[in-house]
């Protein structure tokens, strides 16, 4: 009997989960990014970034003057302030998608485990929205060729922090997104997560700069909104940093406010997602 | 026999009694459908707390100025409060089709345009109720640094009534940009988006090109109307920001005197422009 059992065992085609690993984290990964290319909204949302981003640096471009103390730096990254709204809604866009659609039940019946699903959608949307900046960055320097041959000045990375601004450009779109991400994944709900997004990266410090004061500028100087500084040159920094009244940010303190933030939310969204249901 | 007969003499006289969708129920299921979701009530809780928090915050900045003028600071804070309107009124305008309900809706109200009307007036009136304990919100805001410095608080006189009144009606006005994009565009998203992007940054970018100093204070130049500034002008965002701007203050930058009034007929007409579109989309589109 038991040889018997033992040989039928052994034929036995295996039941239940193949051999293979489970969910490993490249295959997480890859199954994300074809959800996130496979939405026809994320490059159409991709593509009207880098166009309002390059429209808005030439609009812009146009009433810059060589002596009004803005550098060539400062044109061609002047789209940031629409572009902000694009990096934050696909951030939003992919970490709420799901649960609006209900398709999370699926995909966390998939991968039990939760926590890889957020790491890998941090992967695929930081890894978009630096295309998609370096991208919208290439087109707003060919579109401000024009008003930098004219009135506004040239681009010169022998002015202090030029590179920086440049390349912070594309450091902020992908720490805005990442913040969108985990505002979505934290929320949940789209709505939710686009105007808190956008409130802490643009409408508080907007608003609040229009009253300077001890208070109201610590305030600026801890929200993620800091962050924008990394698109200043050395020039425009020490102007902004003589007026204000509050903490004195320095070239990098910014950008290491914002990234306090998206620390801080990925955790928050990380604990709600492990510990929380998924509907 | 009787029994069966009963119910169909009832539902006969119900039928006759009736008269299909009248305006008045039209309002009234509508009235319904708003107040018995949560996050109207949200929202507009989180808008009164968030605009009575920047005015007691601004007030309380500026009140070490010594020309410290309490009224003065009343609407700089709904500049930022004013998401939450705007907000509520893309949610509502396009939660009905988000959620699949809008089918039910229009099978029962199959001409369509009575429930954009009615909802538009329950929007209205709901916003106006939100307007008033927003606007009293920012009043309590103010009040600890006036009674500290002892300055009264005069809501009577001078440019304060029209600054309050601007108020309420930016509140509303907000309310129903955000409700009219909601229920063209169908989609909260999209909606939301471009809700947030016109009325919010818009402006923004415009003052942005039109400040000459680089974002720094500088001595104001004398006053002179640019192409720039009359666009910001007729930007829905702008003109709201000129409706809670008493006309004494002059224009602002580059920007023609269209006063308060200017700016909330700018607002106005965009909410009917907007609605109008709407309501040829339901009319000749399918609802899904």
């Amino acid at each position: 009997m038991t040889t018997l059992d033992a040989g039928r065992a052994a034929t036995r085609p295996p039941r239940g989960a193949p051999t293979r690993p489970g969910p490993t984290f490249p295959r997480v990964l890859a199954a994300e990014w074809t959800k996130l290319t496979s939405v026809p909204s994320n490059p159409w949302l991709a593509l009207g970034t880098v166009v309002v981003t390059a429209g808005t640096a030439y609009g812009l471009g146009l009433f810059v003057r060589t002596g009004d103390g803005r550098s060539g730096s400062w044109v061609v990254v002047s789209g940031y302030v629409v572009a902000q709204l694009g990096f934050l809604v696909l951030g939003a866009v992919v970490g709420t998608a799901e649960h609006t659609t209900g398709t999370a039940r699926t995909t966390f019946t998939a991968v039990p485990r939760r926590l890889p699903v957020l790491g890998a959608q941090a992967v695929v949307v930081a890894v978009a929205a630096a295309v998609t900046a370096v991208v919208a960055l290439g087109a707003s320097y060919l579109a401000t060729t024009g008003p930098r041959a004219g009135e506004a000045p040239a681009v010169d990375l022998a002015v202090p922090g030029t590179a920086r601004a440049l390349a912070g450009f594309v450091v902020l779109a992908v720490a805005v997104a990442l913040l969108g991400l985990a505002l979505g994944m934290l929320l949940r709900r789209p709505a939710d997560a686009i105007v808190t997004g956008l409130v802490l990266v643009f409408l508080a410090d907007f608003v609040l700069a229009a009253n300077p004061g001890a208070a109201t500028d610590t305030i600026r100087a801890a929200l993620p909104s800091a962050g924008a500084r990394l698109l200043q040159d050395d020039a425009a920094l020490a102007a902004l940093d003589t007026a204000t009244h509050g903490p004195q940010l320095g070239p990098w303190g910014g950008g290491a406010v914002i990234g306090a933030w998206v620390v801080v939310a990925f955790c928050a969204a990380g604990y709600r997602l492990g510990r929380h249901d998924v509907r | 026999m009787s029994a069966t007969t009963t119910p169909r003499g009832v539902r006969t006289a119900a039928g006759a009694r009736t008269g299909g969708p009248t305006f008045g129920r039209v309002v009234a299921s509508e009235w319904t459908k708003l107040t018995s979701l949560r996050s109207p009530w949200w929202t507009g809780l989180v808008t009164v707390v968030a605009a009575g928090a920047l005015a007691f915050m601004f007030a309380t900045a500026s009140s070490v100025d010594p020309g410290f003028e309490p009224t003065r600071d009343l609407a700089t804070g709904l500049m930022l409060a004013q998401v939450g309107p705007l907000v509520l009124g893309v949610l509502l305008g396009a939660g009905e089709f988000r959620t699949g309900a809008a089918r039910t809706t229009f099978t029962l109200v199959p001409r369509r345009w009575p429930v954009l009307a009615a909802q538009t007036v329950v929007v209205a009136g709901f916003a106006l109720g939100l307007a008033v304990l927003t606007v009293a919100a920012t009043v309590v805001g103010v009040l600890p640094s006036a009674v500290s410095r002892d300055l009264p608080l005069r809501l009577t006189v001078g440019d304060t009534p029209g600054i309050l009144a601007g108020m309420v009606l930016l509140v509303v006005g907000v309310t129903l940009v955000g409700y009219a994009l909601g229920t063209l565009l169908r989609r909260t998203v999209p909606a939301l988006v471009t809700a947030l992007g016109v009325v919010l940054v818009l402006p923004i970018v415009l003052a942005m090109a039109g400040d000459p100093g680089g974002g720094t204070m500088g001595a104001a130049p004398p006053h002179s109307v640019t192409a720039l500034g009359t666009i910001g002008a007729f930007t829905p965002g702008t003109a709201g920001q000129l409706l809670t701007t008493p006309a004494s203050y002059g224009p602002m930058p580059g920007m023609p005197d269209v006063g308060p009034v200017g700016g909330g007929l700018v607002l106005g007409a965009w909410i009917v422009l907007l609605l109008t579109v709407a309501a040829v989309r339901l009319r000749t589109r399918d609802v899904r």
